[in-house]
């Protein structure tokens, strides 16, 4: 019988062990991204401030270099995101048939025929170009589902003030990540901050917060053109392998 | 047996509760069987109902359920104070933080208007380059490092392999960690430090890839490298093509008795010097100079026409054949550096 009693207790530690090494879907978390997801679905413009800061490899370890991204969007074909910052001062400039990556310190730029809508041009030049786009994770309109497929653990981590507004915190990690993500706690929530963490190496982090939200504004759709200011040059871009 | 029977019963029931426990862990491995079944990209199932919104609406798979492993602790929501809580009318919120009109002026051509504007409307030209994909502009995407490619329609490369643009490695070891893009190691010993690209003319009796002559001066010379003949003429090399004699790189292996004027010593971080002129690299040999590829690290000052700048990731190179040059600074000078790219692991 105490042989019994003493497998049986094995069989449940390891079983609690088990369970804390397993995935959690928090299903309040998936109702707020679900929430925020759903939201920016509805949205037929919206312009943005974006504060971010990134870590770079560097010989002697880590640097950080700091960005703010002006972007605007109109559904659903036309985006520009004017980045500056540290390292690198370039604009994207979208109009829903041309995909322009101007550098304002070279004062050159390169033209490419876009896809003709805005998550099909970010998509598909990150993969062809490697182009990032600040923060356009949470503008995909499968983000939840994107997250639940690529993410083990999706929690809610409870209530956090980001600038002054109630946010709620989520977390979410893979072997690979650690993304947080603090959504505005609001009948209509819109993200306020994005921290991603790298596990491996030297733990690169990336963080984000959003600011100046304006939603559903008139912008003129000349915006969106770009013209090539003086004695900039044409130049040719590379495609990744 | 009383006693048998009890401690059957108990056993039971200590096993019925070790299954429970084990119960939700298998729940939940089922659970995430169900992923989004929807690749990123959002163009592809969006549906077609005339919505104009930033990301086409969004998406939601019908068959997702959450386990319940972890109760729901969503608190209360906040009153919506700040914001309208159902729709916002576009005509409500004033566009402050990015006015149309910002964008100056004076960098419009001035006499132009949309439909003669340049860039955005701009024509694609017939490139043939390989290497792009979906429905990207052929005209400005160029394909990876040592490719063979270049802007010229003329027939440079002869056909032949005395490319004198293939980069020789530096064994020297770099101090910084190499640029990376897409799969490729970019090396350098100096920063990246951008200025134009501004082709250097060696004078006028230097001319640059694909210039065609009817006829040479009786100074030519005559070099055959593997059994393809050049003429060798001030600097220039040429090949017999179409009635007359085109300007070619000049072939690795070339030897010749003189150096041409304007041509300067580049160091090229080995204990070997090179001699630079009109984008050739020279070595001294037994019977003169022989023509040698670049060396990787070696730093020059004037790039020959027939380059092209290329956006490699967020910095810009100069493609001359087969070698990548990163614009630098040296003691407050531009100068190019030429870059060692490397597969990545």
């Amino acid at each position: 019988m105490k042989k019994i009693l003493f497998a049986i207790c094995m069989l449940c530690t390891y079983t609690a062990i088990s369970q804390n090494n397993q995935s959690v879907i928090d299903s309040s978390a998936i109702n707020i991204l679900d929430k925020m997801g759903s939201y920016i679905g509805t949205l037929d413009a919206c312009t943005f401030t974006l504060e971010r800061s990134l870590d770079h490899e560097g010989y002697y370890g880590l640097e950080k270099h700091f960005y703010t991204d002006e972007v605007t969007m109109v559904g659903p074909n036309k985006m520009v995101v004017k980045t500056r910052g540290t390292q690198y001062n370039k604009d994207f400039m979208y109009n829903g048939e041309k995909f322009v990556y101007y550098s304002v310190d070279e004062n050159n730029y390169c033209v490419l025929d876009a896809p003709d809508n805005i998550i099909d041009m970010i998509d598909s030049f990150h993969k062809t170009f490697g182009i990032r786009f600040p923060a356009a994770d949470v503008f995909y309109p499968s983000l939840t589902d994107d997250m639940i497929e690529n993410f083990d653990n999706i929690i809610y981590m409870g209530n956090d003030y980001i600038n002054g507004v109630l946010c709620f915190h989520i977390l979410a990690s893979n072997d690979d990540l650690n993304v947080q993500l603090w959504i505005e706690n609001d009948e209509d929530p819109l993200p306020a901050k994005m921290v991603i963490i790298h596990k491996d190496g030297n733990h690169n982090q990336y963080e984000a917060t959003f600011t100046a939200w304006d939603i559903n504004p008139e912008i003129d759709a000349e915006v969106f053109d770009f013209y090539p200011p003086e004695d900039s040059k044409l130049i040719n871009i590379m495609a990744q392998k | 047996m009383k006693t048998q029977s009890f401690n059957i019963a108990n056993v039971s029931k200590l096993i019925l509760f070790a299954l429970l426990l084990i119960a939700p862990l298998t729940i939940e491995a089922q659970r995430f069987g169900h992923g989004a079944s929807m690749s990123r990209g959002g163009g592809a199932s969006r549906p077609s109902t005339g919505r104009q919104t930033i990301n086409g609406g969004f998406h939601k798979q019908p068959s997702r359920s959450i386990p319940s492993t972890r109760p729901s602790t969503l608190p209360s929501r906040k009153p919506s104070t700040t914001r309208p809580s159902t729709s916002r009318p576009s005509t409500s919120r004033p566009t402050t933080s990015r006015p149309s009109t910002s964008r100056p002026t004076v960098n419009r051509p001035s006499t132009g208007n949309n439909s003669s504007r340049p860039s955005v409307n701009r024509p694609s030209n017939n490139n043939s380059r390989p290497g792009n994909n979906g429905n990207l502009s052929n005209s400005t995407v160029v394909n990876r490092p040592n490719n063979s490619h270049h802007n010229n329609n003329v027939n440079i490369n002869v056909n032949n392999n005395h490319h004198n643009t293939i980069v020789r490695p530096n064994p020297r070891p770099y101090h910084r960690p190499p640029y990376a893009y897409g799969g490729f190691h970019y090396y350098s010993y100096h920063p990246y430090y951008y200025h134009p690209y501004r082709p250097f003319y060696w004078g006028p009796v230097w001319h640059p890839w694909g210039f065609f002559v009817a006829s040479l001066a009786t100074t030519a010379i005559i070099i055959s490298i593997e059994n393809q003949q050049y003429y060798y003429d001030q600097g220039n090399y040429y090949v017999h093509q179409n009635n007359g004699y085109t300007v070619v790189q000049a072939p690795v292996g070339a030897t010749i008795k003189v150096l041409p004027d304007g041509y300067e010593v580049v160091d090229t971080g080995n204990t070997t010097n090179n001699y630079y002129y009109g984008g050739a690299y020279y070595e001294k040999s037994n019977d003169g100079y022989t023509v040698v590829p670049p060396t990787a690290g070696t730093i020059v000052e004037n790039l020959p026409e027939g380059g092209e700048e290329v956006r490699i990731g967020d910095q810009t190179y100069v493609q001359y054949g087969d070698t990548y040059y990163q614009p630098v600074q040296i003691d407050g000078k531009n100068q190019y550096e030429v870059v060692e790219v490397k597969q990545e692991d």
